[in-house]
């Protein structure tokens, strides 16, 4: 097993993004969370980070403008929109690499992250 | 012609034709008169002829006795001359008096009297004489005074004759002129009087077609304003009933008998109930009689709502309806004048836009919600299947009771959900505090998207009556119509302050919303309430504010908007009263009315 990966979760919901924390961790995965979106950025730029799990609806910034800034960071670090929300703006979902609503269950979840490192390190086989 | 005119004419009528014949009376009498006095002239010229003649027999008389005593010397003889001397002077006397005033007869008659004294004289003379001679001197003598008495006697007679022959003359002709006159006044007369009536007939004829014309002038004129009415009431797009104020139908218009089904003729005179029977909609009771409420209220008013027209075939019509007292001059009520139309497809639409508004209420929540319940769904399944995975206890209480928190707050919202639908049938208390922020956390989410920050101030306790699924839709679409005014980092100010009874409405609470926006343009404020009227251009269904109203209306409410004097947020106000009681029914009309 290499090095545990790094995922950074972003939630405005302290409660789901804890229990979000703790699925992820249970699948071996090393786990950085923010509230916001600024909160998000500072630890996007100062942390190593493999893959970034993003909401969509926030207070003050929205995912896509978060999805946005860490284009503009670190543009190799793949994002999955994980968002309740039914109409996301276009615009956002051609930013990020993936989306995936929310309540479709941690296994999901979890395939879809493993996909998104996988092809984040095989650049040939990334989906971008 | 007026009534003086008319007296006079008829006084005219009376006396000129009275005065005209007493005039020809007049003439014909002074003509008879006339008449009578030529032929008094006449016997007058007869008496003098004949006493004339009596006077001159009686000389003979003399002359005959005088002549016997001549012969016979016998005194008998004498008789006659003496006896006839008295008669004689008597009749002298009365012709003297007879021709006084015709100086020739006098004369003659003088002359007479005269001869006849030299006669006398003569005659006196031999008498006595004893024993005279008759010798032929004497008797010629006799013979020649006699003769000249005679002639005179003759003369005066022929006089006379020829006074007689003019005075018949005269009187003839006066009896012709009489005639003349008789024939002549008596054509002018009648001529004249002919004209006269003539002319006054015509008068009075003209001056009676004239008032006849007037009179028909002004009956066509009565008939054609008449006729006028009739067709503008007649044409009228609503229906017309006129009823008398024993409730007695006096006119419909063809609307009125369409929708009654009662045409005019049968329904003249008929009792308005019996044609015109309304009743409310959902209780099915008779309404009021509307001749009976006008004259309780003794004004306009508009019928009940949810009043239904129940036709002559049985269809029933929903309608919407005023009555108008109908009042003589002494403000008497002498009958009322209803209009009303069938509004059962306006209701139905509206019905429709109510229903379809309170879907796009919940169609522009229904992102938040289904982000609400996702989050908390999300949750869950997480937790699932970390208990599934979890074998310390310690941790599997702590996932459960995380589980429990997110059910609870998906149940909460799934509540809140449901109260924007299940409505109770009858007013309820409404906490307008909770239902505030129950809204408020419906909306949250979106409010924060967009950025919008919202104080209240909700301190103090304000309860009142009514449908709170209703409320929660006014308050609804008053808070997102203030956050899409404000927009991106916008303010929202909601404040609620409790009323005393005033004058004109009773206690109750205000609740203020106000926001940071660009406030209301110029050319919306009329039309802000009005149904299809939206700023949002597609955004909008342009029925929010009209739904909003209609249900503020049903509580005995009212709903403000004008531009904000705040200081600190100068965009519009919305200011909704609501009564702490409120008389609205589950079925009360919640259509706004606008104004």
């Amino acid at each position: 097993m290499m090095r545990s990966h790094t995922i950074l979760c972003v939630d405005d919901e302290a409660l789901g993004l804890q229990i979000r924390k703790a699925i992820l961790e249970m699948a071996g995965y090393q786990v950085l969370t923010a509230l916001d979106g600024n909160t998000a950025l500072g630890l996007f730029e100062g942390n190593p980070i493999d893959v970034v799990v993003l909401d969509y609806l926030m207070p003050e910034m929205d995912g896509g403008q978060v999805a946005a800034a860490m284009r503009r960071l670190k543009p190799r670090v793949p994002i999955l929109l994980h968002s309740a929300c039914v109409d996301l703006p276009q615009e956002t979902i051609e930013i990020v690499d993936s989306s995936l609503p929310k309540g479709e269950g941690p296994e999901l979840l979890l395939n879809r992250l493993q996909g998104l490192i996988e092809a984040s390190q095989f650049p040939m086989g990334s989906n971008r | 012609m007026n009534l003086n005119e008319f007296r006079r004419v008829l006084k005219q009528a009376f006396f000129v034709p009275l005065l005209a014949l007493l005039a020809l009376a007049g003439v014909l009498l002074w003509q008879v008169t006339d008449a009578q006095m030529a032929q008094r002239w006449l016997e007058h010229s007869d008496r003098v002829s004949t006493h004339v003649a009596e006077l001159e027999r009686l000389i003979l008389d003399q002359e005959t006795g005088l002549r016997g005593y001549e012969l016979t010397r016998d005194p008998i003889m004498l008789a006659p001359f003496k006896d006839s001397a008295g008669p004689i002077d008597a009749h002298f006397d009365l012709i003297r008096r007879l021709v006084s005033d015709n100086p020739e007869q006098i004369a003659n008659l003088v002359r007479i009297h005269d001869r006849y004294l030299v006669w006398l004289g003569f005659a006196n003379n031999l008498l006595s004489t004893p024993n005279p001679a008759s010798d032929n001197v004497q008797n010629h003598r006799a013979k020649d005074l006699m003769d000249a008495v005679r002639e005179a006697t003759r003369t005066m007679s022929q006089v006379e004759d020829k006074i007689r022959r003019d005075r018949m003359a005269h009187a003839i002709l006066l009896e012709r002129r009489e005639l003349m006159v008789i024939i002549v006044g008596a054509l002018l007369v009648g001529i004249g009087l002919s004209i006269f009536s003539l002319t006054r007939l015509r008068q009075v004829s003209r001056a009676y077609q004239g008032s006849l014309d007037d009179l028909q002038e002004r009956s066509n004129e009565l008939f054609e304003s008449r006729e006028w009415l009739h067709t503008a009431l007649r044409s009228i797009g609503d229906a017309v009933i006129i009823c008398d104020a024993a409730s007695s139908v006096q006119f419909m218009n063809p609307i009125a008998e369409e929708l009654t089904g009662w045409p005019l003729d049968q329904a003249a005179t008929r009792p308005l109930q019996q044609v015109f029977h309304i009743v409310h909609e959902r209780t099915r009771k008779d309404a009021e009689n509307p001749v009976e409420k006008v004259r309780r209220l003794n004004k306009v008013i508009g019928l009940a709502n949810h009043t239904a027209l129940i036709a002559r075939n049985g269809t029933e019509y929903v309608i919407d309806d005023s009555a108008a007292p109908i009042r003589d001059k002494n403000s008497n009520l002498i009958g009322i004048v209803l209009v009303f139309r069938d509004v059962t497809d306006q209701k139905r639409t509206e019905a429709a836009l109510i229903a379809s508004e309170k879907l796009a209420v919940a169609g522009r929540l229904a992102a938040s919600i289904a982000h609400e319940i996702h989050n908390p769904l999300d949750s869950v399944t997480n937790l699932h299947y970390l208990l599934a995975n979890e074998t310390d206890p310690q941790k599997r209480a702590e996932y459960l009771n995380m589980a429990q928190q997110e059910l609870k707050r998906t149940m909460q919202i799934s509540r809140t959900l449901l109260n924007l639908y299940r409505e109770p049938n009858a007013p309820v208390n409404v906490d307008l505090k909770e239902l505030l922020e129950g809204v408020l956390l419906l909306l949250q989410r979106r409010l924060d998207t967009q950025g919008v920050t919202v104080q209240h101030n909700f301190d103090g306790n304000f309860v009142i009556e009514g449908f709170p699924a209703e409320l929660r839709q006014v308050f609804t679409n008053l808070i997102i119509n203030a956050a899409d005014a404000t927009g991106v980092d916008g303010t929202i100010l909601i404040r609620m302050s409790g009323v005393p009874a005033e004058e004109f409405h009773g206690s109750g609470v205000i609740v203020e919303i106000l926001d940071s926006g660009p406030g209301i343009p110029d050319h919306a404020e009329q039309k802000l309430f009005q149904p299809f009227f939206t700023t949002k251009g597609d955004q909008g269904t342009g029925l929010g504010l009209w739904v909003s109203m209609g249900i503020v209306q049903k509580h005995g409410g009212t709903i403000r908007l004008k531009n904000s004097d705040d200081s600190d947020l100068h965009g519009a106000c919305v200011r909704v009263y609501l009564p702490a009681r409120t008389l609205a029914t589950s079925s009360s009309r919640a259509t706004a009315h606008v104004g």
